[in-house]
């Protein structure tokens, strides 16, 4: 069960939405057994996917009418902050944020940036909501302890469910014909990204 | 030249796309009507996405003489694309239907993404490498003719002197529009993954 279980977008997603939400990379995150390795890769792709969805979400908010554009801002703000908060993570921990993207995190940045770009804002809110409801779900299963307390805190606190909440009513309220094909493409680069964090 | 030296780097891929099960199919005439079927379709809706990156470039072009050749080159792939509706009809294939496998619509969101938000110059780069390799597979099986093969007519065009020149034209092109940095050249070496990864998808998805 999730907080999203009666939203159309997720229940429409059928298993999509399971498969973008858990993951052995999460279960060892939430034992406190990941592999060191497994987590350096995971802070690099993490911190290429945010540049990306830092352009995405620009685009979507300059298209987003005046009324509705106010939770796009301010995540904006919060994903940049969360770009200082990943080099101070790296730095402190010897990792190279300039390391290559990997090709399925190039896939999800590729499917963000033309989406961003060729749809009306409609989509892309339902495109976020997809994004951050999926992260918010994936951590929010996790016991905020043990090694990665810090990490699980920051994707399950009440601010960022506010946050979703308010991503949750906009794509609710400003449906397309295209907003569920593309919120289940959200979820299945999701999916492909965690695995990848996990296998490499 | 820069076009040159993107393609000698990336000499290895297109190697192993010539060598590859599907282009050895076409080449002898062996290919499974079946994987050259899913190859028409998946390559329409390539094509699509080609023409309309050229057309993003265009608009992005800061001059009259790029804008000339960007769609003279759209051209070009609308011609293609008539090909690929002939083949369509002769095998029956709903090209308005089609859906692109997974490994496809990458690529194309690439070259889209790539059109829209990054440097012309990277476009151009994204872009090349269709176009070199499909001249040099084209170049390359045409060099043994094979009785009554079925896919004479796709080494005939590729290999011809119409898609020759558009070869030449986008291969200028990215020599007046790139640098040689590590954007284009990352572009140009992604984009001739993609290529490869495309000839697997044929096989790897069966009817």
């Amino acid at each position: 069960m999730s907080r999203f279980d009666d939203s159309p977008l997720v229940l429409r997603a059928g298993t999509l939405w399971q498969e973008a939400t858990a993951a052995a990379f999460l279960d060892a995150i939430g034992d406190g057994t990941l592999p060191p390795g497994a987590f350096n890769r995971w802070l690099v792709q993490d911190y290429h996917f945010a540049d990306a969805l830092t352009s995405f979400q620009g685009i979507a908010a300059a298209k987003t009418p005046r009324q509705y554009r106010k939770p796009l801002i301010a995540g904006l703000g919060a994903l940049d902050a969360e770009m200082d908060w990943f080099e101070a993570q790296a730095s402190a921990r010897g990792v190279k944020l300039s390391a290559p993207v990997h090709e399925v995190c190039r896939r999800y940045c590729d499917f963000l940036i033309e989406a961003a770009y060729r749809e009306p804002y409609s989509v892309l809110l339902a495109v976020l909501f997809g994004v951050e409801a999926s992260y918010l779900a994936a951590w929010s299963g996790l016991p905020p302890t043990g090694p990665y307390a810090e990490f699980i805190d920051r994707w399950s606190n009440p601010r960022f469910a506010e946050y979703v909440e308010s991503l949750r009513v906009l794509a609710e309220g400003h449906r397309h014909e295209s907003s569920q094909r593309y919120f289940d493409g959200a979820l299945a680069h999701e999916r492909d990204f965690w695995r990848m964090t996990w296998e490499g | 030249m820069l076009h040159e030296i993107l393609w000698q780097q990336n000499g290895r891929l297109a190697e192993a796309c010539l060598h590859h099960p599907f282009v050895r199919g076409l080449a002898d005439g062996t290919l499974d009507p079946e994987a050259f079927r899913r190859y028409v379709a998946q390559d329409a809706f390539f094509l699509d996405t080609f023409a309309r990156a050229y057309a993003l470039a265009a608009v992005r072009s800061q001059d009259r003489k790029t804008l000339i050749s960007l769609c003279e080159l759209l051209n070009g792939v609308l011609w293609e694309l008539r090909l690929h509706d002939g083949y369509a009809k002769e095998r029956e294939i709903e090209l308005a239907r089609v859906q692109p496998y997974r490994t496809v619509e990458a690529y194309t969101n690439f070259l889209l993404a790539t059109a829209w938000h990054r440097e012309p110059g990277e476009t151009i780069a994204a872009m090349t490498p269709c176009m070199r390799l499909y001249g040099y597979l084209g170049t390359e099986l045409a060099k043994t003719v094979v009785a009554r093969n079925p896919y004479q007519q796709w080494i005939t065009t590729y290999s011809g002197s119409d898609f020759q020149a558009l070869v030449t034209r986008v291969e200028s092109l990215l020599d007046s529009m790139a640098e040689d940095t590590p954007a284009v050249r990352d572009a140009y070496a992604y984009a001739m993954r993609c290529e490869l990864n495309f000839f697997s998808a044929m096989s790897e998805h069966r009817a």
